[in-house]
């Protein structure tokens, strides 16, 4: 039996490898394609689109893709500035008695067992490249927007819980309860799955933040930045490109759009 | 040659004339908009033709939902939130109306005359953001004024000396 389960393990793991391999050299390539044509097309004329807002009427594109990256040192322990912020933007209202309030940021505290070294950290919907979520959907109302933003359309989602088990991060929370006093820009309901979805409406708006990245930094901890990833210019690349960021279960291939330092 | 009517065929046609007169006298009562007592917009004028609405609002929504869902389209023209700020109003006590107000509400009062059930309300909000913030903020007021009547009286329990 033990030989069985190296043998499967062994080739799961190879396959694995291979399979990044490839992709990855597929990336690579086009990338240098890319690179070759030239990100500047004229002098001034980039292929990259900056973060400036959008007009309203225009649908979002590939072009950017959003992400946030944690600074983990920064994140003070006994704060939860962000997690207060995100239930006051989205109107996530604690409902008297029950025990099944949806979260859709959580403070974590994380500790290594072998030199007791603890770290608390924020922890939401990673926004994967690859999300497990959007794979198993039978609906597909778990989808990815072309911006990279992973999104539930509650006017599809059956309620399955489905992507709840599929998702490593345990980021999503199923709605139990009739819920009352919704806010207009995030509309929820009983039946439905939900979590982070990265303030759509706010970056739609284009303020270019989210609440929990707004309230880190009014505490001071300046612990989250929020940016365009495919951007080499904004924030959160020239910091990843400086320091680089860790992403959690990164031997799952997902290639998350929420980055950590300092883990 | 035609016969003369009798008494009865005059009475029996009469009848039927009242009766078309009456119908069709109350079906022109339902179709006025002011029977049904539509609250008033905050607006001057509709973002489309107003008869054009009644008829075809569900489907202006319908794709509005999918465009600003799916591809992150936020015009405000045909949005929901759009139809909200103007259409739910404060009435003359300063109170707005809740879906579940069928009377006062504006989606609700036709939506109850047509006898359309529909499940908008469950999930999206029914008032504009300011009035629910404020309906929030002084939900919250309430419950910290019961906890502390809940924890005075609990001192004066405490407090008072047992004979």
């Amino acid at each position: 039996m033990n030989d069985i389960n190296k043998k499967y393990t062994l080739l799961n793991k190879s396959d694995v490898n291979a399979n990044q391999g490839v992709n990855q050299g597929k990336r690579t390539f086009i990338g240098g394609l890319v690179g070759a044509s030239g990100l500047a097309v004229a002098p001034g004329v980039m292929l990259y689109q900056t973060a400036a807002a959008k007009p309203l009427e225009q649908a979002v594109s590939s072009a950017v893709r959003w992400g946030m990256l944690v600074n983990v040192n920064q994140c003070a322990e006994d704060c939860d500035d962000c997690v207060t912020a995100c239930n006051d933007e989205h109107g996530l209202w604690p409902k008297e008695g029950s025990t099944t309030d949806s979260q859709w940021i959580r403070k974590l505290t994380v500790k290594d067992p072998s030199t007791g070294n603890a770290k608390s950290l924020p922890m939401m919907c990673q926004h994967c490249e690859n999300p497990p979520c959007v794979d198993v959907c039978p609906t597909g109302a778990s989808f990815k927007r072309e911006d990279g933003i992973v999104l539930v359309n509650m006017h599809t989602c059956i309620g399955c819980r489905y992507c709840m088990m599929a998702c490593p991060y345990k980021a999503r929370s199923f709605v139990h309860e009739t819920l009352e006093n919704q806010l207009p820009d995030s509309p929820r309901g009983k039946g439905c799955v939900e979590s982070c979805n990265m303030c759509v409406n706010k970056i739609d708006a284009g303020d270019n933040t989210t609440a929990c990245a707004e309230a880190c930094s009014k505490t001071g901890h300046e612990a989250i930045t929020f940016g365009d990833l495919n951007d080499p210019e904004s924030d959160i690349s020239t910091q990843l490109k400086a320091h680089g960021g860790n992403q959690i279960r990164a031997d799952l291939g997902l290639n998350t759009g929420v980055r950590y330092q300092g883990l | 040659m035609r016969r003369p009517l009798s008494k009865l065929a005059v009475l029996k046609h009469s009848l039927t004339l009242i009766l078309v007169l009456i119908l069709g006298m109350s079906s022109v009562y339902a179709l006025d908009e002011h029977a049904i007592n539509v609250p008033a917009p905050k607006g001057e004028e509709c973002v489309e033709d107003p008869e054009w609405m009644r008829v075809n609002h569900f489907k202006t929504v319908l794709n509005h939902r999918d465009d600003t869902v799916i591809r992150g389209i936020r015009t405000e023209k045909h949005s929901l939130k759009n139809c909200i700020d103007c259409h739910i109003t404060a009435n003359e006590s300063g109170d707005y109306a809740r879906y579940s107000n069928s009377e006062e509400h504006f989606c609700a009062s036709c939506h109850t005359t047509a006898a359309v059930t529909i499940d908008c309300f469950s999930c999206h909000a029914d008032r504009p953001e300011h009035v629910i913030r404020a309906a929030r903020q002084q939900s919250q007021l309430d419950a910290l004024k019961a906890n502390s009547v809940h924890v005075s009286a609990t001192k004066l329990i405490l407090n008072t000396p047992q004979p």
